[in-house]
């Protein structure tokens, strides 16, 4: 179970965010090549299956937006673009998907048009045509529908008020001359637009299907897979497409015959079945393992079977800079000194699952720079320095405030560390254990949050910081629900760099130029980065091909080494 | 509740037997002292109290237990858990050693023998005051319900059946999620006595019914004497065992009622330790530090069986004792 | 016969209602605002809208309550996503967070439910029989006191931590179990029975020793009545003495409580089945709890007392059909 969430705003934002990052998204992350797939090339044929505690949010690729279900959509959708495969040199990279090849941005940056490919096909044989990519696109504007990510509904120029194909008809924004060809207008110019049409909502649909619920319990696939089953809760199966051509797919593989997801397991029998690996089990893969699995994976077979994935989310305690004393920058500073992160690794699962983050930008992504604001011997936090600064604050005391918090264990053991961490300055920390169910909506709502918060932020695309610096820093992204910059901070400063950052054309630059940005931020300490949050993973025996991410894995490149047991 | 509450009510005068029915219809209660005597040579009575003084007194001398041990129930130690291995204990036995004499908690490395010290604090406050409350609303509304008859019987008794058709387990869950976390003791003592008190007073009520009928009674009634004289000077006091008995039965069964809401995990609020937050806490561990959850079970086990004893102990000396005289 | 029949059927239905009443009324005072927790994660305002549309969370106490109860014996029609969902008759809700309806989330779980509680019910029965009639029969001596201690110390252990102990004795250490999961009787018959051993051990267990010691108490008493010293005066064999006059009133009054249990457990084992992970309706419960999906704690808080409401008066008529002392009205 990871701790971080995307919190990139399911809730219709008033304003669109200022995400400009010029350059193609081919300056992607650093790649590490010893994170190895399991044992050579799968064979065609099985079924694979996937063990998973929670049911996909949807299966309409325009409501869901999270890690787990955007790696379904994957197997069963097909867009203009997405994100390279994860056995790919830059896997952050965004290639061609349906189209042609990436879009032409015209002069002005304002348009952009792409060309679909040949030979492509729904599930029932249907051809896909521009004008129901348009459609598919379209239904990201329907209330009801479209609440899954925000990015096409904030570059995409629109009619004021338009509501979607099924309420207001047709987007005259998106034009389809022909068949073949489809073009956007924008609303500004956006560099990385390749990337809003990677994201899961751009999809393609028959003209006029979708309405109402029609995609709650069946879909309409435009990708290697079509659903064959569904028992909400409980179990989903997918079947080939027999429309889907290997030859219009640079990405994906689709080596099994089909997949089987098991939903509804508990995370710890995920963990002992993955460990026994009996029966069909050799054929699954499943989340990240919880800490107290690790002590198992000792022996040989299972040390060789686990993979190490990179952190590519970030979990931090935002501190309200708009309540005392977190408005003091000197309290902030002292809290990044006094707080031990090495009590925090280890409270989260230790050092196989967790790093101590000392920035927003996880190391993976690109444009991440090494820095440390705040060294300490052992990464176990300096109390002399957090005080001498809180003598500056006039607060040599201590003070108290309120830390909210889910009600997780994982997240309960970060809180109490901090607590720990911070109780020899004087500082109390009282929890304010909040349900799950609600805690996203809560700490999101400026007028409901408390003095701090601890939450992960994971980026919408990993080839720029572009997806995690302004919703989480920019003081114009300050909403009054579905608030994801936490911490409130609205300096003019930062907020003209991040102007200037994505107006930069060279890539290079703006990398670093974000790299940079981060550490000028942490300086004024809005947040408490505490750890990244890697990822061990073990799948089956007969599993081939896998690259687990702890932010997509990509599953369309997974199968089984030998079918025949599977 | 560790077992269904039918059982534990038929089981505590099970419905053949009826010998503290008996024995009470038969005499007047017997010697206090040659019960105390009973009760002192009782080996059983004896071990089982000393167990619960001992977890009574650990919980009352937390502080002082928690100073001399080194370690406080909220304390992090890195040192002691290996933060390569998922920040698993170091050393055999989920760590024991001179510096930790029950081993630690994983992840965090906190002090077991601290957090179970303070963890026998939530156990009996909460155990304890419940079986007060219930034991002083069981007996006061058997007594009435049984006295009086007629409407305040019937008022009573359909109050203790719709009590008791509730799922209790289920409801206090539920209602214990929904309510703020503060508090936690005393709300915890409020909803487990709520569900409680019905299954002593229908045993004070049938007992009751039964003495009313004695000749005693009717004598006094027959002197003049007011209800209330009747209520406490005659019919009170032959309840005495009953009450004793069924008291000290309930205990255990709000320990394990309280140990199992922590471990459903809407007890007491981490890191306020509780045994059976602990236990919860130790499941995922069970394989690679089963010290984790033995630990805290071996306490709560053996607490549980001490009180039951007791009872038992009690039950029958008092049956015993009052057959002898 | 028929009043008593009818007077009781009354009782219950009265107690039912006001069940219901009380439960719904406990979330209703409770919640801060229903419609944001029952949506979940993944919420907008729009979602939030619908739901105190359909769940009518704007009106009255009252109307809301009546709304709720008519739809338990007529069904009802969710909107959702711009489409009705049809509950039948009856309706015991709809889950947003999880877009299903609750009637057919329990149904799912029933059957690993039913085969947890009637396998158990089955050991301890046997078991707990079995146990008490020797300690009986062997009264004072070894096997007597050995079975007292042996139930003391079942009823004394809390069953997670029994289920702990077993699975690393027999699952990690010993491996001759699997690690508990829901396997199919239709798929595996013996890994069944293998995988369904430790969820049955440990929930019967708490009830064996309750039902060894009333067993035992019960014959020793019957033992001792008048009928069968008569009957053994008489010179019947004390095989006959024993089937025919001892054995049926001892067992009655725990076959009868016995119907009792099983009627509790048929709402789920809430523990059991969340130490072991087995998707039953007590794990629903639990996890319901956990996410706060109100509906559905609702609709299990409601089923779970319906089966011990139920239960309960069956039992009581059975009493009153067997033991015609109890027919003259002096019991509670």
């Amino acid at each position: 179970m990871t701790t971080s969430k995307r919190l990139a705003g399911f809730i219709a934002a008033a304003t669109a965010s200022a995400l400009f990052i010029t350059g193609c998204s081919a300056g992607g992350g650093e790649s590490d090549p010893s994170q190895a797939g399991t044992g050579g090339t799968p064979k065609t044929g099985g079924t694979v299956h996937m063990l998973q505690n929670a049911d996909f949010s949807y299966l309409d690729p325009s409501r869901g937006f999270d890690g787990g279900v955007n790696a379904f959509y994957r197997l069963i959708y097909r867009g203009l673009t997405m994100q390279a495969a994860g056995d790919a040199k830059d896997p952050n990279a965004i290639v061609p998907d349906l189209a042609e090849s990436l879009g032409e941005a015209s002069e002005d940056g304002l348009t952009w048009t792409y060309t679909l490919k040949d030979d492509i096909f729904f599930d029932d044989g249907t051809p896909i045509t521009s004008q129901a990519m348009k459609f598919g696109i379209s239904r990201s504007w329907d209330p009801q529908v479209g609440i899954g990510s925000p990015y096409l509904r904030q570059v995409i120029d629109a009619p004021e008020g338009y509501q979607g194909p099924y309420v207001s008809g047709d987007l005259p924004t998106i034009e389809t001359p022909d068949d073949k060809t489809i073009v956007f207008h924008l609303k500004k110019p956006f560099p990385e637009f390749d990337n809003v049409l990677a994201q899961p909502n751009a999809v393609p649909f028959p003209e006029g299907t979708g309405a109402g619920d029609e995609f709650i319990k069946d879909i309409i696939a435009s990708g290697p897979y079509t659903l064959a089953e569904y028992t909400p809760g409980s179990s989903i199966t997918l079947e080939r497409n027999e429309f889907w051509d290997e030859a219009t797919d640079d990405v994906r593989k689709a080596y099994p015959d089909n997949w089987e997801f098991e939903i509804g397991i508990d995370a710890a029998t995920i963990d002992e079945r993955m460990i026994a690996g009996q029966s069909d089990d050799k054929n699954a893969i499943s989340g990240t393992v919880s800490a107290a699995t690790l002590p198992r994976l000792q022996t040989p077979q299972l040390k060789d079977r686990a993979i190490t994935a990179d952190a590519f989310c970030t979990t931090y305690m935002s501190m309200n800079t708009t309540k005392a004393p977190f408005d003091d920058v000197n309290v902030r500073n002292a809290v990044n000194w006094a707080i031990d992160r090495s009590a925090l690794v280890n409270a989260s699962g230790g050092t196989q699952l967790a790093d101590p983050a000392f920035s927003i930008i996880p190391p993976v992504v690109s444009s991440f720079k090494d820095f440390n604001l705040w060294e300490t011997e052992g990464d176990k936090g300096d109390t002399e320095k957090a005080q001498e600064l809180l003598d500056e604050a006039g607060l040599s005391d201590g003070f108290e405030f309120t830390l909210d918090i889910r009600s997780q264990p994982l997240m309960q053991g970060q809180a109490e560390a901090i607590q720990q961490a911070l109780e020899p300055l004087g500082i109390t920390v009282n929890l304010n254990v909040i349900d799950t169910s609600i805690y996203y909506e809560t700490i999101g709502t400026p007028a409901q949050q408390n003095d701090a918060a601890i939450t992960g932020w994971c980026p919408d695309w990993a080839s720029s910081a572009s997806t995690i610096i302004p919703p989480l820093f920019d003081g114009r992204n300050i909403f009054e629900k579905g608030n994801s910059n936490l911490a409130q901070i609205n300096d003019p400063a930062i907020n003209d760099r991040i102007d200037e950052i994505t107006a930069m054309t060279d890539v290079d630059e703006a990398k670093s130029a974000w790299g940079d940005l981060d550490e000028q931020i942490m300086g004024l300490s809005p947040i408490a980065p505490l750890v990244f949050s890697k990822g061990i993973f073990l799948p089956g025996e007969n599993i081939a091909g896998y690259y687990p991410s702890t932010n997509l894995t990509d599953l369309t490149i997974i199968g089984l080494k030998d079918p025949a047991k599977g | 509740m560790t077992f269904s509450s039918t059982s534990l009510e038929a089981e505590a005068t099970p419905a053949g037997d009826s010998s503290l029915h008996e024995t009470l219809e038969s005499s007047p209660p017997a010697s206090g002292r040659r019960l105390l005597r009973a009760f002192l040579t009782d080996w059983g009575a004896m071990l089982s109290s000393a167990y619960i003084l001992l977890i009574i007194l650990m919980a009352i001398f937390a502080p002082l237990l928690t100073m001399l041990s080194g370690w406080g129930p909220y304390e992090f130690d890195q040192a002691a858990i290996d933060p390569n291995l998922g920040a698993i204990p170091i050393g055999p036995f989920g760590g024991i050693s001179a510096e930790h004499w029950f081993g630690v908690e994983p992840g965090s490395g906190r002090d077991i023998f601290a957090r179970i010290a303070y963890g026998a604090r939530v156990s009996m406050t909460v155990a304890l005051s419940a079986t007060l409350l219930t034991t002083v609303i069981g007996v006061v509304m058997g007594l009435l319900a049984g006295y009086f008859g007629g409407l305040v019987d019937l008022v009573i008794s359909r109050v203790m059946e719709f009590l008791m058709a509730f799922p209790a387990l289920i409801f206090m869950i539920a209602i214990l999620s929904a309510l703020p976390a503060d508090n936690r003791v005393f709300l915890l003592v409020v909803v487990i006595s709520l569900f409680g008190w019905p299954y002593l007073a229908r045993i004070v009520r049938s007992q009751t019914l039964s003495l009313k009928e004695r000749e005693f009674v009717e004598a006094a009634k027959a002197s003049g004497a007011s209800s209330r004289r009747i209520i406490f000077r005659e019919i009170l006091p032959n309840l005495q065992s009953t009450i004793i008995v069924m008291a000290t039965l309930a205990v255990p069964g709000y320990i394990g009622t309280e140990a199992g809401l922590s471990f459903l995990g809407v007890g007491v609020v981490p890191p306020t330790p509780s045994w059976g937050q602990m236990i919860a806490a130790a499941t995922p561990w069970y394989a690679v530090d089963p010290m984790y959850f033995v630990i805290p079970g071996a306490f709560l086990f053996l607490l549980v069986l001490s009180f039951t004893t007791l009872g038992d102990r009690i039950r029958t000396i008092a049956t015993s004792g009052e057959a002898r005289s | 016969m028929i009043r008593i029949v009818g007077s009781r059927l009354l009782g219950m239905l009265v107690v039912l209602f006001l069940v219901t009443l009380f439960t719904y009324a406990i979330f209703f005072l409770l919640s801060a605002d229903p419609a944001v927790q029952i949506c979940g994660k993944n919420c907008t305002p729009e979602r939030i809208e619908q739901i105190r549309l359909n769940l009518g969370l704007d009106q009255p106490f009252w109307t809301q309550f009546w709304g709720y109860v008519g739809g338990l014996f007529t069904g009802r029609t969710f909107t959702v996503a711009g489409a009705a969902v049809e509950c039948a008759a009856p309706c015991l809700g709809y889950s947003f967070q999880t877009s299903q309806l609750v009637g057919d989330m329990i149904v799912q779980r029933l059957p690993i439910t039913a085969t947890i509680a009637v396998g158990a019910a089955v050991l301890w029965l046997l078991g707990g029989v079995v146990a008490g009639v020797l300690s009986a029969v062997k009264e004072g001596r070894f096997l007597d006191r050995f079975f007292a201690g042996l139930t003391l110390g079942s009823m004394s252990i809390p069953n997670y931590v029994l289920a702990l102990a077993l699975q690393f004795i027999f699952v990690v250490a010993l491996g001759w179990l699997p690690f508990p999961q829901a396997v199919k009787f239709t798929d595996d018959p013996g890994q069944w029975f293998l995988n369904f051993i430790l969820p049955w051990v440990v929930l019967a267990v708490g009830y064996a020793a309750v039902y060894t010691r009333l067993t035992r108490a019960n014959v020793i008493d019957t033992l001792q009545e008048n009928f069968v010293r008569t009957a053994r005066a008489k010179g019947l064999q004390p095989g006959l003495v024993w089937r025919r006059h001892a054995l049926r009133p001892a067992l009655t009054p725990i076959v009868t409580i016995f119907g009792m249990d099983v009627a509790g457990l048929l709402g789920g084992a809430v523990i059991t089945e969340t130490v072991f992970g087995l998707n039953g309706v007590g794990k629903l419960t639990a996890d319901s709890i956990t996410a706060n999906d109100q509906p559905v704690i609702m609709a299990v808080t409601l089923l779970s007392a319906f089966f011990v409401i139920i239960g309960n008066m069956v039992v009581d008529l059975l009493y009153t059909a067997i033991d015609p002392r109890v027919r003259t009205g002096a019991s509670a």
